[in-house]
């Protein structure tokens, strides 16, 4: 069995207090600490939005020293992938801050995301060589979302530059990419979404409005059924005996819904019969009464 | 004598629900939709079987019977993945798997000993497996037959293993009620029973004959299943369901010899996706047009199935000397095979030839592979 990194794509939401973070919480309450304790690695998005202090890694570094295995993957910033707007400072910017989690060896790579609207042509695989050129020293792992990308050409480039081809999970419109684990190095990094259809359409009429947090995720509003899940375990075990490392990361946030996920996924996927969690998101996710109990299966996996 | 065997989920729609939600566990639950509604009983728990209720029973009588029970709409979507997820599970065991419904799997085991070990352990282990991985209880019957198989399932349920030994089959069906035997409604029970049958026994003991006489075909297979002897196929879906190939001449052709040879290299090529694909094709079609556009297609099941390129050849040829009877210049010729299962080659261990053979044809299809078809012709006999 390959080794597995299952969390969420970040862990600073306001609507995880009471699913998954306790209401009443003390002077010294830490959110990343308390994260650290039941997952093995988080996705860092801030990093989309800005370029953070070092002072600000140094201290999640602090906040997950007791968790041995812990990871970051982190996600690099939309100048590079969307507004395609950067130079040497803002390279410099990012490397800093991605050295100083390499050197507490509690990095796991760079996660560099394009929009639906970056498809396969000559250009745009350019663009990820020249991205994959400039952040050669870290694990890199690209996320397209169009299905173009489907294709010979594409994967032979991937593999020719040992990049992970992120597999993905998002609501099946147009032309978007479905859920189809392909391995192009000896990682793997699988992303889910949700499959909210109607709000993501939605997203897609009111891009570029202002909106409120609330409207911004709707369109990630979903809870995955344990039968989506059951059949997304089986499609991840046909791939995983093909590499070392698994990443799998939960972005279905709001109201905590991806942390009830990543737990059932722990189970799934390492096999765990029973999964350490706190009580409060089994108070909010009944559901995982049973693998919060081991559910009296004493039986050894098989 | 085959192996089958026959997994049953336990109260599956229910066992599902209790996934969703595990506050169901222990209680008479119901899956059918509304109680004062005009809705059948899909599934129900076994504590509500204990007031009396089962499946296909009609709501509302469900609810006078068991008000206190909780009645659900059901999740479909849901039980279709686990379905799959169950299949997919087994898939990784069983050589050839019939999908029965959404809760029932016949798999042909047949020739799995030297690979599994005890049967009865295999069996075990799946039920197991199936509990741990998916927290799906099942049950799961063992027999020489389909028939035998089925009604070992619903023996111990739930989480129950009936291993019905080779040739007790008889011994095993004898004192059962006629209705144990899958087909067998009400109607045919009363229809039985008004003739002095009412176990398994009854009908053993009167020849098949009386069977024939009083059922017809359905009467045969009555009496076939009482005596053990079930049907031993199990009926594969598969997603390419025929593999066909078909040429049209550039004109129109009268020579036999170049009609045949363009038959004869049609087969090869089928029969070689047939072995690629490690099935054996029971049906044999071939297609004839002649140059005025009529169309004749022949088919031919032939017994055993069979991946081999003399044998589908000759059937084919056959089949197309009969059809052509008219001297018309011929435009178009074809071949199609359907009803696969898989080759399982542990079935023909004793007959050195056939394997011998059939090691030469996959040999021919890996130099075909290499060459692409272009230097192996073997000569139509
Ligand atoms: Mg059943």
């Amino acid at each position: 069995m390959p080794k597995f990194f299952i969390g969420t794509a970040g862990w600073s939401y306001k609507d995880w207090v009471p699913a998954f973070y306790p209401k009443q919480q003390s002077g010294g309450f830490d959110w990343l600490q308390f994260y650290s304790h039941y997952f093995n690695c988080v996705e860092v998005n801030s990093t989309y939005y800005s370029y953070l202090s070092p002072r600000v890694v140094e201290s999640w570094i602090r906040k997950v020293i007791d968790s041995e295995d812990f990871t970051f993957t982190v996600k690099l910033h939309q100048d590079f992938t969307h507004k395609k707007n950067f130079d040497e400072k803002k390279i410099k910017a990012v490397n800093y801050n991605l050295d100083i989690l390499s050197k507490a060896e509690r990095l796991g790579g760079l996660l560099i995301q394009f929009p639906y609207s970056f498809p396969f042509s000559d250009v745009t695989a350019d663009y990820v060589r020249r991205l994959s050129e400039i952040f050669q020293s870290y694990n890199l792992f690209f996320e397209v979302r169009h299905a173009s990308w489907q294709n010979e050409q594409a994967m032979e480039l991937f593999k020719k530059l040992n990049l992970t081809f992120c597999t993905i999970d998002q609501p099946q419109i147009g032309k978007s990419i479905p859920f189809e684990p392909v391995i192009t190095n000896d990682k793997a990094y699988i992303r889910f979404h949700g499959r909210n259809v109607e709000a993501w359409m939605k997203s897609i009429h009111s891009y570029g409005k202002e909106q409120s947090y609330e409207e911004q995720s709707e369109r990630y509003k979903y809870l995955y059924s344990p039968g989506e899940l059951v059949e997304i375990q089986q499609k991840i075990k046909e791939v995983q005996g093909k590499v070392k490392e698994v990443y799998v990361i939960m972005n279905n946030h709001p109201q905590g819904d991806a942390v009830a996920n990543t737990f059932e996924l722990i189970h799934l996927l390492e096999e765990k019969i029973k999964v350490d969690m706190p009580a409060t998101i089994v108070k909010a996710f009944p559901r995982l009464q049973t693998i919060f109990e081991g559910n009296g299966k004493s039986m050894t996996l098989i | 004598m085959r192996t089958i065997f026959h997994l049953d989920l336990d109260a599956f729609f229910v066992s599902v629900e209790r996934i969703l939600d595990p506050s169901l566990e222990g209680k008479p639950v119901i899956v059918g939709g509304d109680p004062h509604g005009r809705g059948v009983v899909a599934a129900c728990s076994y504590e509500a079987r204990r007031f009396g209720l089962h499946s296909a029973m009609p709501i509302r009588t469900a609810f006078k019977l068991c008000p206190q029970g909780i009645y659900l709409h059901g999740h479909f979507k849901e039980y279709s993945r686990y379905s799959r997820a169950v299949k997919n599970i087994l898939s990784g065991y069983a050589p050839v798997i019939e999908q029965a419904s959404v809760d029932e799997f016949y798999m042909d085991f047949t020739g799995c000993r030297r690979m599994y070990g005890s049967m009865f352990e295999l069996a075990s282990h799946l039920q197991k497996k199936i509990w741990v991985k998916l927290s799906l209880p099942c049950s799961i019957g063992i027999g020489g037959n389909k028939t035998v198989a089925k009604i070992g399932s619903d023996c111990m349920k739930p989480m129950g293993i009936t291993y019905i030994l080779p040739g007790m089959e008889k011994e095993f069906l004898a004192p059962m009620p006629v209705e144990t035997i899958p087909g067998v409604g009400k109607v045919t029970m009363r229809e039985l029973n008004s003739k002095g049958i009412y176990k398994i026994d009854d009908i053993t003991k009167l020849p098949s004959d009386y069977f024939a006489a009083a059922f017809g075909k359905y009467g045969i297979d009555l009496w076939l299943k009482a005596n053990g002897e079930g049907s031993e196929y199990l009926t594969v879906e598969r997603e390419q369901k025929s593999i066909s190939k078909e040429t049209t001449f550039g004109s129109d052709v009268v020579n036999k010899e170049i009609i045949y040879n363009t038959l004869f290299e049609l087969t090869g090529k089928v029969c070689h996706s047939l072995r690629e694909n490690n099935w054996q094709a029971a049906t044999i079609t071939i297609k004839l047009r002649y140059s005025d556009f009529q169309t004749i297609t022949r088919s031919k099941t032939i017994k055993p199935s069979s991946d081999d390129d003399k044998v589908i050849f000759e059937t084919a040829l056959n089949m197309l000397k009969k059809a052509q009877t008219r001297r018309v210049a011929v435009r178009l010729i074809g071949i199609g095979l359907t009803k696969f299962n898989e080759f399982s080659e542990q079935e023909v261990l004793f007959e050195d030839i056939e394997i011998k053979r059939k090691k030469l044809l996959r040999a021919v299809d890996w130099l075909r592979r290499k060459y692409n078809y272009s230097i192996i012709t073997m000569g139509a006999q």
